[in-house]
Order: structure tokens, then C-alpha cells, then sequence
């Protein structure tokens, strides 16, 4: 492994708002102010799109998605995600919005020496986000989930107000990957001089890699970044998809997070596609489900097995009013033994 | 002329006649007209809108149309706008590029491609 090298593992943060205005809410925060919370993360914006329900922007440091009531924020690198909890509290009540629910997750940093505060360290985020959250959210949990290897866990911390509804049918899948294989790694590289917008060589990306047939009905915003690496957005009605590559040998890592209906039984199809675009030495899935079940671990196992994934590991835990996370990671048969 | 006052803005058609006026004006001129179709609530739209100003104003020999997809919605139909911000170029009545998405880059090198073709 790298000393030293680019930081892919994500920092996820999930807000949830309630409100007055259920119709834009959340979509009326001006960009300037959007920009500023941006600035406190250490990121920008590269390239952007909204449809009827949700935007979504794609970050030099991955993606941001708002829709009326909810905040998506997931940032990779040495960015300072948990910064942007303050300002995004603030906006949020200028245009009379409340935090009803936060979800902070992540990996296990390639790099955690790199990281600076508060992400220094799960104890730190953790300490700061108790500190930022105001105490009205009371059901508070912080949770390690462990792997069978132990460089490998699952961070996770729930913040809710007592009564929050949410919608039951809906669970969001984080997919983790690393160990790329190093032939289909090398497609997200640019050539030298290619003259082309990092939107343009995003496209042809997208389309070189098979990622535009994970869901072709998806609306892809797209981005390649010089020299290397890759982001996208998907959307599909109110539905997004997202994707984020560090193809770098060494320190190579990618991203996929989708949300999805506990109902709907093609996510095993959306898994198989992404371990076909990567081909990694090591993955992890973790699903979250709002209420006290959560059976979509089952549909991941099985989905990925005729690829030969084997499921290494499977931890459950739930989060209080807030959800049901299940982390589980793989790996190939022939790294097995 | 009202051209003249029009050069270097974007300029916003807020009824269907407007738009209908102002595309006829454009494609009988021509010249490369840019449309933008947006939405108020559109974080997207907004953060692009700077950008698109900055343009208008640097390529004073190519029509910028704004239309809001709430206003003109039987426009925004007929033109297929499922994302905002859309960018259509059109030249003499035909449809030759699209961005979708607020791509700052890619709006500027499509511009500057097709005035170029243009003027060729």
C-alpha cells in the first residue's frame, strides 16, 4: 500500500428536515449559501442537474443531493463533512425548515493519519456530532460494525427526534470497493491532452465502462477528473444513484449508493452489474432500512455469488426511531483460504 | 431596434407568443440561438445563471432565450425538457446540440464549436 495517496473512502451524512413547505423546502436555499456550506466542507461544485423531485451536484469531492425535506452530503478525500451541519441547520431554518433525523456513515479510511478534525478519528466525529446536533434529537446511537478483518468496519451514528416518520418502503444501499481490478481501474484514467471537458471525457466514460447500463432509464450527470477518476450522478424520477472512482493503483477505490424499494427485487441485477464494472479484491455492502427489519442482505449474497463473491461477513444492528443497517463484505473464492 | 437593447442579455420569454416571436426573429437572423430552459426552484438553474449571463454577454452574436418550464409548460413538453437546466441550440430552425446540466465547461466549448462551424 501507498504511504500516501488519495482518500476514497467516503464520509456520508443524511439530513432530514420537517417543515411548513413540504413542496420546495429545502430546493429554496439560494446557491450562495448552498456555495458557503460547500466552503466549510472544502469542496465545489463541477457540474450539476435537478428534475421535478430532487437536485443533484456533482463535487470535486463527490456528491450532494437536496430534495424538499432531505440532505445528502458524501464527500471523499481530506474533506471536512461534519462542518456542514451548522450552516446547513441555519439555512434550513431561515426558510422555516426543522432537523428532525441525522445519519452520519462511513468506512475505514485507507488514510486515516491524513484525515484532519473532526474526522481524526470515529471518537472525534462522533464528540463533534453530538456537540453540533441540537438536543431535541435525543435517540442517539454510535456504532462500530465489525468485519471479519479487522481494517475493514462500518461507522455509524443516528441522531432522531422522538416521533419521525419516514417512508418504510425505501432502503439505501452503500456499496464500498477496493482492490480494483487494475485493467478495468485503467479506463478511468484521461489521456494526456485529450482536449476534452471533464463532462465530455465523463460521458465517455460512462458509456465505455457499461456503467450507463446499471439503470438505463437513469438520467446521468457525469464527470471525469484530470488526470484521473470519476464521478456521476443518477436520477430516475425521485430515485438517485451515485458513483465515485479513485482508479490509482495502490489506493484504488470505488463507490456505489443507491436508494431502492424493499419491494422492488431487481437491486441483486444493480449489484452484479457494479462488481462487473470493478471487479474488486474486496467489497462491502452495507443497507440501511427504515423501521425494524431489514432483508435485503439476503438478495446481496446471492446476487453477487455467481460472480464468485463469497459473503466474508454479516453484522446487524438498529439504530433507535431511525433504521436497520446491515454490513456485510466479500470477497472473491480465489482469495479465499 | 429592439435587437440592439437585446444583445449581450438573455432574454426571457415569459408567454408562448414571446417565444414563438422571439425563436421566428432568431431563426430568420441566422444566427446560433442558445435556449435555456429552467425553473425557479432549481438549485441547479441558479447556480448556472451567472455563468450564462457572463456568456450572453461574450457572445453578443449569438441569441440567449430563457424560458421557465412552469410558465411555459406546453413548451417545455414539446421540446422533451425532462432536467433543468437544458440547453438547446438551435440553428435556423434546427435542433444541432443539447447540454444537459449546469456544465459550465461544456456549455462554453459547445458555444464556442457551433459559432465557429457558424461563421466558417
Amino acid at each position: 500500500m501507498a504511504v500516501s495517496g488519495f482518500e476514497g473512502f467516503e464520509k456520508r451524512l443524511e439530513l432530514h428536515f420537517f417543515g411548513d413547505d413540504f413542496q420546495l423546502g429545502l430546493r429554496k436555499i439560494d446557491f450562495e449559501s448552498i456555495q458557503l456550506v460547500l466552503e466549510q466542507v472544502q469542496c465545489t461544485v463541477v457540474s450539476a442537474v435537478g428534475n421535478a423531485y430532487f437536485d443533484a451536484y456533482v463535487l470535486s469531492e463527490s456528491s450532494l443531493f437536496v430534495y424538499p425535506t432531505k440532505i445528502i452530503i458524501k464527500t471523499c478525500g481530506t474533506t471536512q463533512l461534519l462542518k456542514s451541519i451548522r450552516p446547513l441547520i441555519f439555512y434550513s431554518r431561515l426558510i422555516g425548515l426543522t432537523l428532525c433525523s441525522c445519519r452520519y456513515t462511513r468506512g475505514t479510511f485507507i488514510f486515516p493519519k491524513s484525515q484532519p478534525f473532526p474526522h481524526t478519528s470515529f471518537k472525534d466525529e462522533v464528540t463533534y456530532l453530538e456537540d453540533t446536533i441540537p438536543s431535541n434529537l435525543c435517540f442517539r446511537k454510535a456504532s462500530i460494525m465489525p468485519s471479519m478483518s479487522s481494517s475493514h468496519s462500518w461507522h455509524v451514528f443516528t441522531a432522531t427526534i422522538d416521533h419521525h416518520d419516514q417512508d418504510n418502503e425505501l432502503f439505501t444501499m452503500e456499496v464500498c470497493m477496493t482492490d480494483l481490478d487494475p485493467i478495468l481501474a485503467r479506463k478511468f484514467f484521461r489521456r494526456p491532452d485529450d482536449g476534452k471537458t471533464g463532462h465530455s471525457a465523463g460521458k465517455e466514460m460512462t458509456e465505455l465502462t457499461g456503467i450507463n447500463d446499471i439503470n438505463a432509464d437513469a438520467l446521468v450527470c457525469d464527470f471525469a477528473f484530470d488526470p484521473c477518476g470519476y464521478s456521476m450522478n443518477g436520477m430516475d424520477g425521485d430515485w438517485y444513484s451515485t458513483i465515485h472512482v479513485t482508479p490509482e493503483d495502490g489506493f484504488s477505490y470505488a463507490s456505489f449508493e443507491c436508494v431502492g424499494s424493499v419491494n422492488a427485487n431487481n437491486i441483486g441485477h444493480v449489484l452484479r452489474k457494479v462488481v462487473q464494472i470493478f471487479r474488486p479484491g474486496t467489497m462491502s455492502v452495507s443497507t440501511t432500512c427504515s423501521g425494524y427489519s431489514n432483508e435485503m442482505w439476503k438478495q446481496m449474497a446471492t446476487a453477487v455469488e455467481p460472480l464468485g463473491f463469497k459473503c466474508r461477513s454479516c453484522a446487524m444492528d438498529q439504530f433507535p426511531a431511525a433504521a436497520t443497517v446491515v454490513f456485510q463484505t466479500f470477497t472473491p473464492r480465489r482469495k479465499s483460504t | 431596434m429592439a435587437g440592439s437593447s437585446e444583445e449581450g442579455q438573455v432574454i426571457g420569454c415569459h408567454s408562448v407568443d414571446a417565444w414563438t416571436q422571439q425563436l421566428e426573429k432568431g431563426n430568420e437572423s441566422k444566427k446560433l440561438i442558445v435556449v435555456d430552459f429552467t425553473a425557479s426552484w432549481c438549485g441547479p438553474c441558479r447556480f448556472i445563471a451567472p455563468f450564462l449571463a457572463e456568456l450572453a454577454k461574450k457572445f453578443t452574436n449569438v441569441i440567449f432565450l430563457k424560458v421557465d418550464v412552469d410558465e411555459l409548460q406546453s413548451v417545455a413538453q414539446d421540446w422533451a425538457v425532462e432536467a433543468m437546466p437544458t440547453f438547446v441550440f438551435v440553428k435556423e430552425g434546427t435542433i444541432i446540440d443539447k447540454v444537459v446540466g449546469a456544465k459550465k465547461e461544456e456549455l462554453q466549448q459547445k458555444l464556442e464549436k457551433h459559432v465557429a462551424t457558424a461563421s466558417a
